[in-house]
Formats: C-alpha cells, structure tokens, sequence
C-alpha cells in the first residue's frame, strides 16, 4: 500500500505493509539511523519521534497513521536552530554517554522546548519520564536542557 | 585536567554515530536464538512449524561446531549450545537464520520444543539456603586471632538477601559475522566490552576451520556496564557459526525480551553475619561472614565474583577477628555474569545494613557506631593489607558535613513524632579496589601502542573500550594533555583484535585507573626519548622519522604479593573510597518510599576529566539507588519477564537530586571510577527506611510490596 507523509519536512511516498512499525520503516526503508530499538514496547523512548508535533514511540506506530501527517525525527531535529542549541548544551556538559538513548531524549526536549520551553526543572523531569537512560542518572539531562531554556 | 568535551557526543546525538544494529552488509541475513524454556530438562524434540519453508532457514546446534563447544571463561563449564540437556532457562539450543527477520522471529516463536523436565532449583532462596547446592571452589579468608567471645559482647546473627539485577543496557546484545571462505577468516563485529574475550570465544567455536578471527567493536556501544563481558563471547560464536554454515553476513541483534531472559545479571546473594560487639567500647571484636552467590546454570566467570565480593565482604570496618567464607550456588536459571561492583554491591548491602541493625539494636548513633569502627590508616583488612591512607574517613566526615546530617537526624525525628508519612536519612560507606584482583594485572601483562604520523597525528591503540563512560575521550586526554599536543592530533581507534595490542577487557574499574596511567607514563617516555618540547614541531623538523610506533606494557609494582590460597597478601593495589548520605520521604498511604536527596563524596584520585567523572558517579549512584529501591526480578522463573514493563529502572522523577563531590583529587594517580558510586548507594536507601520506619528489612530491594510485609509482620 502506497504511504504519503511529511518525513523531516520533505514529502515521501512508500509502498510497504501498512502494519509496519514506523521504527521499521524509519530504519530500513528510510536508512534513518538516529531513531532506536530497545524495547519495542513503548517503554523507554527511545524511538521517539514527533508525529504531527507530538512525540510518539515510532515502535508502537504503524507506518499507516502516518499517513498524510508530519514526521519529524532527531535527524529533522538536529538541523533545526533549537535543535542544534539542544546539541550542543548536551555536549558541553557532557552528557552523553553512551549515547543509544540520546536521539530520544534530543526528540522529547525539543518538544519541551517549542511546546513549554519554562526554566522548570520539575517540568522537565515530567516531560522526560518517557525516556530511559541507563548510563547518566539524568541530572546532566536536566542540566543540559535548563540550560537551553536559558538560552533560546 | 580539563573537562574536555567527548569526542562522539555530537554524532551520537544527531544519529551518524554507527551502534551495531545500524550496520549493514551487501547479502546480510539475520540469525537469531532457540532457546530453552524448561529449566532442566532432555532435549526430546524440536518440531519446526508448518506453513515454512525449511530451505530459507540455516540451523546450527551443538553437533555443527567444528571447534569446541565450550565458552572460553574463567571456568570453562559453559556450552555453546546444549548437546542433549539443558540446565537453566535460556539455555541456547540453536542459532537459526533467515533473510527477514519478521519471518524468523515468527519461526522461533512457533517452534516447540518437548523436554523430558528433570528437577530444578528455579527460586533465588530455595537456591542459596540450601548448602546442597554448592558447587565449585569455596573461599575463605581467614583472620580468627583466637581470642575468647568475652560473655558481655553482644551477638547478632542475621541474614540478608540481593535479587538479581538486569544491568539493561540500553543497546541490546549484538553480533554480526562475517565468514570469508577464500582466506579461512571469521571477522566478527559486536557490542561488546572486551574484544580478545570475543575473539577467544569465536576460536574456540571455529576451532580449526578458521584459520583466522577478527573482532571489532561497533563504533557505538550501547551500554554495558558488565553484561557485555562475556555473554558477548556466545553470541559471537554461535552467530560465527551460522555464517560458517550460510555462506553469508549473518547479524543476531536481540530483542529486549530475549536480552532480558537469557543474558547474564547480578549474581543474587545471602550473606549471612554473625558478629559479637563490645557494648562499652561499642567496637565489633569478632565478625563471622558466609558469603553465598547464585552462580546460575553454569560457573563461568562467577570464581572471580566470588573473589571480589568476598574480599569487599568485611566492608569498612577494622574488626580484629574475621572469618569470610564464601560460596558459589548452583540454581537453573541462565549462568550470572559480571556487574558494575563485581561482588562488591552484594557485600556492601549486607555489611552496611549489618552495621545499622547493631546500631539501632544497642541505641548508638549510627554515625558514631561507623567511627567507632571505621578501617583508618594503618589497620588491616582481612588479607593483612595494611591501609595507607585515611580516605575513607574524610568521605565520611565530609558527606556528614556537606549533608549536616546531625541537625537532619534531629529534625526528622521530631518531624516523625507528629506525621503519618515519615522522612527517613541513611548512611553509606563504600570502597573498591581497582584493576585485577591480586596478581591479575601482572599476569595480564596489558600492552599499549601509539603510533604518530607525519602530520603529527597520534593514534593510540588499546583493547579498552568506550561503552558510554567516556574511556576514548578520557585515554586520549590522558595522553595529549601530558605533553601538551592539540586534542584534534590525538585520537583512540576503535578496538580491533588485528591493529590493537592486548591491554585486557574493559572491566575492573582498570581503564583509567591502569590503562590510562600507562598511556601518561608512554606520553613522557616518548618525550624524553625525542627530547621534544613540542610534539608537532618535532615532528615537522624530523618527517622522514615517521611514522613512527612505540609501545609500552604495564609494569607491575613487586610490592604487590597476593597468595591466591590463602587470600593472605594484596588484594587491590589501590582503593578508591566513598561514602554517602540518603534521604527519603515516606508515603504512608501507599507505602511508597520517596527518594529525595542524595549526598556522596568520593575518593578516586585525580580525576582525569571533571565532568566525566562527575557523569559517571551520577549514572552508577543512580543504578546503585535502583537496586536499593525497585530492580528485582519476579520469582521464580525467568519466562515471566518480558521487559523493562515488568523490570522497574528508576526514570527521571524517581531520581533524588544529587550532590557529589570528589575529594583529594590533587593526588598523582588516576584510581578506579568505573564500579564504586555502585557500592554504597542501595543500603544507604535501606538504613534510611530503618531510620524513618524503625523496621530492619534485610532483603533488597525497599518496594512497597516489601514494606507493607514487614510492617504489618511487626504488628503481629
Ligand atoms: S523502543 Fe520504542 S519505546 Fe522503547
Ligand atoms: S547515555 Fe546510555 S542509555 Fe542514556
């Protein structure tokens, strides 16, 4: 079945099985690499991408409800101003770890950048609770997005 | 030193940066793993399911390896694949291939397999408790002065009990081989910590049909912290083995309901404390220690766990009469494996929990209990190593300080006397010996090299590698800063078992602590060998010098002596030295603790990179608090876990703030990092529900569950 959406602001078409994840087809069809697996269950974000503005967990999305809306992936992301901003606030304060959860988070931030953007740590720490990352313990998350509210 | 910024962060975070499920290779298909479901049991039958067809699939077992079917481990007990019977859930059967991966899961899943079940020891308790279940080499460190149980002393004998843990990566295990025919070579690549264990374990497969194996990390690692040490080993083999057999790129990425079924974890322990304290002196004059791990199916590298964990089990404390005895226990569930901590978590959950009992038991403040007994200078640990510096004591007085936690204390009383909910403050102390246990580093004799080219570029090469703790960022550091050469002229490669010289897994908290030192001391060699000032200046005024390679092997101190019998001698070289404060509010209605606070001041030497190192004690106190608080697995058996649904990881407003400090960072060396912000933190979370609730709870973790057992126990 032919697919149409907005894929990081560019029109797409795909003729793929309407049941495919959107991860999968992000991954494979679209060689979007910055988008993750880890546990294929809506539990961790890290797949999380913006669907019509609105983060998702792309490994519970299937490609057909996104027909006609917009995607915007961490690849969109990181060429956006406030993306980059997030960018490098993330690297300056080091961070990134190993760095697998990190395209997630990059997503989940920039929606509470455009969506809040308050210099709230509570509100950030909400607005994150759909993400896992194993290796930080967050408080340098926190840090790197209070920062850029700061700064945007 | 400088808190440099990483060199991988902006990659990784706008997705360029290669992690090994986003690599790709022309003709690749996709292998995964059959495995048991029975916990003990004979293979009878493997029915394939209609409705496939057989041709599109390859399948390897047991009887297809060429090699051996043997994990190359410490104890080398562990198969491959099972030949006939299979002793733990999650025992590999098969790897089978498919060229789409939809398809082949689909397979799997249909595919049944009949056992004949034999008995099995499925639940962590029924497993320890039972002597019988012992198997492999006992330790024992033995420091009894014979002196008589004076009748005053008091006598405290308790038992207490760690789950396991999932270290829940956030990358799943992955392997992709590649099988080259024409030159009998296995090039292997994967997520993985220590690439000569994988290669190791891949010649171990191959035996002679590969005349050559070649591993390589991916250029991302998703996270390790200990569970890609060595299961790594087996998925290389068996995904090697079915591109032996396919002819083609084979990947194995697991999902993360096989990852969390069938991977190593933290070794659930029952440390059983028996201890008899002077009630005038308030010291702990005799201590009896039975230190017990659930080993899994097979021992693997739990001997060394167990040597760890018994070597920690005395915690901080100066007691002059000890006995530690410690044990690995057989139970049917997969083979456990390493953790950041390594035995030492276990230990510490015990001892600081043992020491708070006796505490709140005789009414001493905690606080004063601990400096009573505390391990300063010039005492000795159960090995007779004697303690060269008084570090742990300046933790401690330092997060008192910082945390004030006398004037806590007081106020959260008095704040009880009148609250449903209640607010509850914990102590800590911690340490961990760096590097290989003992004569490890000796005998692992690491190597390093560095070669500089003409255009003054230094490329280092070691087998250390970068899981997210910022080693390559960190090692380079360590080098250029020593003499002064740009960052961009110096860079780690990635880890090749062909470019790279051995310099041992990237375990042990070893990276910076032996690894880096050793890339610093090659920095000044190399300078006063050219006698340069500046590095590219020299090399620009010398070019037809270069390329040129220098290498160095670690250099092992004679005084290091440790008696592998006895356990009489040096275990750890040098120790790095923690303690830390918690503080939680208690939820009455729902009996949920709250944790809001934590304060933890740690000794690790120099710190090669600030920030890193901050990150890195952020991210292992948050994973220490976890296993104080929530991470356990359900009982018994592991097919019930699916996920991180049924696996509870602290997220990000489960997390207390955090304050931590490192102090005598102006010391000359670098000490461990990796594993101790681990040690301490859980039973600072248990001490603190003690403080707020009065109940001792001595199994971890501190669920709601929990509490609500024991507090309406205590009513009864
Ligand atoms: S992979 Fe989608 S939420 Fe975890
Ligand atoms: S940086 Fe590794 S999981 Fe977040």
């Amino acid at each position: 079945m032919k697919i149409n959406f907005l894929l990081n602001k560019k029109p797409v078409t795909i003729d793929v099985d309407p049941m495919k994840r959107l991860l999968d087809v992000l991954r494979e069809d679209f060689q979007l690499l910055g988008t993750k697996e880890s546990c294929g269950e809506g539990e961790c974000g890290a797949c999380t991408v913006l669907l019509d503005g609105k983060p998702v967990t792309s490994c519970l999305v299937n490609v057909i409800q996104a027909e006609g809306k917009e995607v915007l992936t961490s690849e969109g992301i990181a060429e956006e101003p406030l993306g980059k901003l997030l960018i490098d606030c993330f690297d300056e304060t080091n961070a990134v770890q190993c760095g697998f959860c990190f395209p997630g988070f990059l997503v989940s931030s920039y929606y509470y950048l455009i969506s809040n953007g308050e210099l709230n740590l509570e509100k950030i720490k909400k607005a994150l609770s759909g993400n896992i990352c194993r290796c930080t313990g967050y408080q340098k998350i926190f840090e790197s997005v209070l920062l850029a509210c700061e700064r945007k | 030193m400088k808190s440099i910024r990483k060199f991988d962060a902006v990659p990784k975070l706008n997705g360029s940066w290669k992690f090994l499920d986003d690599y790709s290779y022309q003709g690749m298909i996709f292998g995964q793993l059959l495995y048991s479901t029975c916990h003990h049991g004979i293979i009878k039958d493997i029915k394939f399911p209609a409705g496939f067809d057989l041709q599109e699939f390859t399948f390897v077992s047991a009887k297809d390896i060429p090699g051996e079917n043997i994990v190359p481990e410490p104890e080398c007990d562990q198969p491959f694949m099972a030949e006939k019977e299979v002793f733990h859930y999650g025992q590999v059967i098969m790897g089978i291939t498919h060229s789409n991966l939809r398809i082949l899961r689909e397979f799997i899943k249909k595919t049944g397999v009949e056992f004949e079940e034999l008995p099995a020891v499925t639940d962590i308790k029924e497993c320890l408790d039972n002597e019988k279940n012992a198997f492999g080499k006992e330790l024992t460190i033995d420091h009894r002065n014979g002196q008589k149980v004076d009748p005053t002393w008091i006598y405290h004998h308790k038992i207490y009990y760690t789950p396991h843990q999932e270290q829940a990566y956030l990358e799943t295990q992955g392997m992709i081989a590649i099988w080259k025919p024409a030159e009998k070579m296995m090039f292997v690549r994967g997520t993985a910590q220590c690439p000569f264990f994988v290669k190791s374990g891949v010649e171990s497969i191959m035996g002679k049909a590969a005349e050559k194996v070649e591993f390589e990390t991916s250029e991302g690692i998703g996270g390790a912290f200990g569970g890609k040490e060595d299961f790594p080993s087996l998925l290389a083999g068996i995904t090697a083995l079915l591109s032996y057999k396919s002819g083609k790129p084979v990947k194995t990425v697991l999902d993360r309901s096989d990852d969390i079924k069938i991977t190593t974890k933290r070794h659930p322990s029952r440390i059983e404390i028996k201890s008899w304290t002077d009630p005038k002196s308030k010291k702990i004059r005799k201590i009896d220690i039975d230190y017990r791990l659930d080993a899994g199916g097979y021992q693997t590298l739990s001997p060394v766990v167990l040597s760890r964990g018994v070597l920690h089990a005395i915690g901080g404390y100066d007691i002059p009469d000890s006995f530690i005895r410690g044990r690995l226990m057989r139970s049917n569930t997969p083979s456990n494996g390493a953790f950041r901590g390594f035995g030492a978590p276990q230990a510490f959950a015990a001892i600081e929990a043992h020491v708070e009992n006796i505490a709140a038991d005789l009414k001493i403040d905690p606080l004063e209990f601990r400096l009573v007994n505390l391990l300063r200078k010039d005492a000795e640990f159960p090995t007779t190593q004697l303690i060269s510096e008084d570090h742990l004591y300046d933790c401690l007085q330092r997060v008192i300080e910082k945390s004030d936690y006398q004037k806590k204390v007081k106020e959260f009383k008095k704040w009880n006397e009148t609250h449903k909910d209640k607010k509850g403050i914990g102590l800590a102390i911690g340490y961990h010996g760096g590097g290989y246990t003992g004569n490890g580093e000796k005998v692992l004799n690491s190597e390093i090299k560095v070669i500089i080219r003409q255009d003054a570029m230094v490329e280092i090469y070691v087998s250390s590698t970068d899981m997210g703790q910022g080693a390559h960022t960190t090692l380079a550091q360590m080098f250029f800063e020593t003499i002064d050469h740009p960052r961009e002229k110096c860079r780690v490669q990635l880890p090749n078992t062909s470019k790279t010289p051995n310099s041992g897994p990237t375990v042990a908290s070893r990276t910076i602590y032996i690894i880096g030192n050793l890339l610093h001391d090659l920095a000044l060699e190399i300078k006063a060998e050219l006698g340069f000032e500046n590095l590219e200046e020299y090399v620009a005024s010398h070019q037809t010098e270069f390329p040129q390679e220098f290498r160095r092997n670690f250099i092992p101190d004679p005084s290091v002596q440790f008696d592998e019998e006895t356990y009489q001698g040096t275990g750890y070289k040098d120790y790095s030295w923690a303690a830390c404060v918690t503080e939680i509010y208690y939820h009455a209605d729902t009996y949920k603790v709250e944790l809001t606070k934590n304060w933890s001041v740690l000794d690790i030497g120099k710190l090669a990179n600030p920030k890193i190192a901050v990150g890195q004690a952020e991210g292992g106190i948050v994973q220490g608090l976890g296993y104080g608080l929530c991470e356990f697995f359900y009982k018994p058996g592991f097919g019930r876990m699916h996920g991180f649904t049924d696996y509870t990881l602290p997220t990000s407003i489960d997390i207390p703030e955090m304050d931590i400090e490192f102090i005598h960072t102006d010391s000359e060396i670098a000490k461990g990092l990796g594993e101790i912000p681990m040690d301490f933190p859980a039973p600072s979370v248990r001490n603190a529900v003690l403080f707020a609730l009065g109940i001792q709870i001595n199994e971890y973790p501190m669920t709601p569950e929990r509490i609500f057992k024991s507090l309406t126990a205590d009513e009864r």
